[in-house]
């Protein structure tokens, strides 16, 4: 569109946040939260993407000059998902939310999308960075920030080696990832990924705020 | 009772709830009813069942296409509320009126709500009431039917019932005896069928009337399973006793025995193979579509459309320029109808159409029109983005990846090709083994077809051209024990996949799909294909959702494998009629697998979506 190429010309930098991740996971409590302070009166799964460009809650009270953040929180359900593509191009920065207490049930789920997201080229090429947000963490059996880590590490390098071995036929994926021959970690990902803990219910969201800010710079 | 009515955007935030009914409702009903019907484009439905342990409520909704909310309604299935798609009428004109994207709280409607409400049930009760009158009346003339000699005595009573307006109908009922009374009933009747079937079509696995399975129950009773007796190419016909005598076609001496089944394991030593290798299988080559192509047939569409709406054409192109229009249903109709006539010329069953019509129109209602767009292209893209959303597989169909994962835990992962007779499940087993083996993947073939002539010949030339085992135990076994014996095998002599053939059946046929089912629920395979051909029609609805119900209705465990995936077949026959793909994947819900487009063993390929709904909507 035109406003993008307007962008380019004048090397200002990208204000979108995408929120995504399975359905489920907390996203639409998170946007609210992120955008009021408060999640209201609950969600549902969404069916649309929820958009805005505001000024963090948490921020409004700030005195000066804060440039607003346009956030999207993308759906999560599966026949949902190519609308992730319109967004993606003009991403500053991910949050992938993952839901820490149906972390195992889901794992193969949360590992494909994640592996999905880290091979777009319009992730690889402009070396947006990820943050892995494990949402839900005031529940007690929600699982640790670390053993997820190292959980989704080794399902993303199963699937890694099942679908790059075979390099010439799998053209869904339209880069590697990671250095063949060593076991997967995050810190080989061009992009900056790293991982933090939230909860959306409680308010928990300093972690993901910081995230923000970091790559939304006023 | 209501049990609870929500309020929420599309975006996923609830905006108001019924604080007075405080019921929490158990499961998580709201989220089935996005992820099963509203997300599968089946909002044209008229309501939705859910069940959890505990509770079976029926929800009933409406959009405001406008301002992007949904409305839903949930109440006990058991009581069959009547004023529910009124009461919703009336909340969406309410609330629409004081709705504010800013506004996030909305108590004040709390009052609103409780009036609307008891203005509904106290509307209902009349309607109850009114319709108590008129009970009795079509009871007796019921009744009437059966024994003519009831139904004067019948009529006196209703005079006496009614007073003022029903006089004088109840006056014409006199008068036309018999006529009037057979109409009645078959319209009670009828619409009662409907209704039912309304209710089955909103129901995940099953979108077809009550009537048609009825009528289909009784076909199914006629029709005998012949099961031949192998050896001999007699046919018998259980209902006459008599042995058919083969046909002599000339004067030539006949055959003795007209079975030319090899002894098994002799065949392999007396021919050498060389595995055949007849280079990529076009499953891994990825489609180039050129956009060029895209663009011109854009832009050609966009150019013949003005010719299609002669009719009010002046008008709309002064509300598109304008483009302040709230669109109406009737607005909508000459559009749909004509995507509907559309669809039926590539091939898409009719009824399919016709629900994909409806849930497209619910989501436009009460739209506005964006300024210098025509009313067939706002319909055009949202249909485009429906066909989208369909065809999308709802979860990975890695296959390779789920192969992987069955061979950690060291298992064979099995794969269960069934379909009806002629559509090719032998033929792509073989092309599926093929690309398969392409990717280092063992695989090992069971013959489960013991019933057709030739089958076990015809997979065992496949696997000794592929070189891969192949597990058969000639003819007329148990299908199901034949795999299970074929599975204990792969695990010990580690093959990574197993594909089992079976046997081509009607879906109408009782016996065999009760076959079917004992397979498929004896071996839990790990992936149930479901053959179809895309020169299907119409038939297509009906065999997809008569597999899925028969594999339910016949397992006996409590939770039924259905068809997990759809592989379709001799897609190179048809030119651009793709529409069977379409009523597949609408009506069972499982992603296409796998395409077949030719008759060698690379013909396989991907379900390329976009090019689909493209030729779809040409």
């Amino acid at each position: 569109m035109g406003w993008d190429r307007v962008r380019l010309f004048k090397r200002t930098k990208s204000s979108t946040i995408v929120l995504t991740g399975l359905t489920g996971s907390g996203k639409t409590v998170l946007f609210y939260q992120l955008r009021d302070g408060s999640s209201h009166q609950g969600t549902v799964t969404s069916m649309e993407p929820n958009e805005g460009t505001f000024i963090l809650h948490s921020e409004s009270s700030k005195k000066g000059k804060i440039k607003p953040v346009h956030l999207v929180d993308v759906p999560g359900h599966s026949r949902l998902r190519p609308k992730l593509d319109e967004f993606l191009p003009q991403a500053a920065g991910i949050v992938f939310v993952v839901d820490a207490l149906e972390f195992l049930p889901n794992l193969r789920g949360v590992s494909e999308y994640l592996y999905d997201i880290l091979t777009k080229a319009s992730v690889v090429k402009r070396k947006v960075p990820v943050l892995i947000c494990c949402n839900k963490a005031d529940k007690v059996t929600a699982h640790s920030k670390e053993f997820i880590r190292k959980q989704l590490e080794k399902e993303i390098d199963k699937l890694r080696v099942s679908r790059s071995g075979i390099s010439e036929a799998d053209v869904a994926n339209e880069f590697t990832l990671g250095i063949p021959g060593e076991a997967f970690s995050f810190s080989h990902c061009s992009n900056k990924v790293t991982i933090a803990e939230s909860s959306g219910l409680t308010g928990e969201i300093s972690q993901v705020e910081q995230f923000i800010r970091e790559h939304v710079r006023p | 009772m209501l049990e609870q009515l929500l309020i929420f955007t599309r975006g996923g935030l609830i905006l108001w709830t019924c604080k007075e009914l405080g019921n929490a409702l158990k499961g998580s009903p709201i989220d089935t009813l996005i992820r099963s019907c509203l997300l599968e484009e089946r909002s044209g439905a008229a309501s939705y069942n859910y069940d959890a342990p505990g509770a079976a409520y029926t929800l009933k909704w409406t959009f405001h296409n406008e301002l992007g909310l949904v409305f839903v309604a949930v109440y006990q299935r058991i009581l069959h509320l009547l004023y529910v798609d009124e009461l919703l009428a009336m909340v969406k004109r309410e609330f629409s009126e004081i709705y504010d994207p800013k506004r996030m709280n909305y108590n004040d409607f709390d009052e609103t709500f409780r009036q609307l409400r008891k203005e509904a049930e106290a509307r209902a009760e009349e309607l109850k009431k009114s319709k108590q009158l008129d009970r009795p009346v079509s009871d007796r003339k019921k009744q009437g039917q059966v024994k003519k000699g009831g139904f004067e005595g019948g009529n006196k009573k209703k005079s006496e019932a009614n007073d003022g307006g029903d006089g004088d109908t109840g006056k014409s009922y006199k008068l036309e005896n018999g006529h009037s009374n057979g109409n009645h009933v078959n319209i009670e009747g009828s619409r009662a069928v409907v209704a039912n079937g309304k209710e089955n079509a909103s129901s995940n696995v099953g979108a077809f009337d009550v009537s048609k399975l009825q009528k289909l129950k009784s076909k199914g009773g006629k029709k005998t399973n012949a099961v031949v007796s192998k050896g001999s190419k007699v046919d018998v016909d259980p209902k006459k006793k008599v042995t058919k005598k083969n046909r002599v076609w000339d004067d030539s001496p006949q055959d003795s025995k007209l079975d030319f089944t090899d002894p098994v394991e002799n065949g392999n030593e007396n021919i050498e193979v060389v595995a055949t290798d007849h280079g990529e299988s076009m499953m891994d080559k990825e489609e180039i579509i050129s956009s060029d192509s895209e663009a011109e047939d854009e832009e050609v569409g966009k150019e013949s459309k003005p010719d299609t709406k002669k009719k009010g054409w002046f008008s709309s192109m002064f509300q598109s320029i304008a483009g302040k229009a709230n669109l109406e249903k009737s607005d909508l109709e000459p559009a749909l109808k004509a995507l509907k006539d559309r669809l039926m010329t590539k091939n898409v069953a009719e009824e399919i159409a016709e629900k994909l019509c409806e849930s497209v129109a619910a989501s436009l209602e009460g739209k506005k029109l964006a300024s210098f767009t025509r009313i067939s292209s706002t319909v055009q893209a949202a249909m485009e983005e429906a066909l989208v959303r369909i065809l999308t597989p709802r979860r990975s169909i890695d296959i390779l990846r789920d192969v992987h994962a069955a061979k950690e835990q060291r298992k064979p992962y099995v794969v269960v090709f069934v379909g009806v007779n002629g559509v090719g499940k032998s033929t792509n087993l073989a092309k599926v083994a093929y690309w398969l083996l392409q990717h280092k993947i063992s695989v090992m073939m069971a013959a489960c077809d013991t019933f057709r002539s030739g089958a076990v010949e015809q997979l065992r030339t496949h696997a000794r051209r592929l070189q891969i085992p192949i597990f058969e135990k000639g003819y007329e076994k148990d299908p199901a024990i034949v795999a299970k014996e074929a599975i204990q095998e792969a695990t010990r002599n580690g093959s990574d996949v197993v594909l089992v053939d079976t046997a081509g059946r009607m879906q109408d046929n009782e016996p065999l799909m009760r076959a079917l089912s004992k397979l498929i629920y004896l071996n839990n395979p790990d992936l149930v294909l479901f053959v179809g051909e895309a020169l299907v029609g119409n038939d297509a609805v009906d065999q997809l959702s008569k597999f899925n119900q028969k594999l339910a209705d016949l397992s006996t465990s409590p939770s039924p494998r259905l068809i997990d995936g759809i592989l379709l077949t001799k897609f190179d026959t048809i030119d651009d009629k793709v529409g069977a793909a379409l009523s597949m994947v609408y009506i069972s819900g499982a992603p296409v697998m796998f395409v077949g487009c030719g008759q060698s063993y690379t013909d396989l390929k991907k379900l390329n979506v976009k090019s689909i709904v493209k030729t779809l909507l040409k």
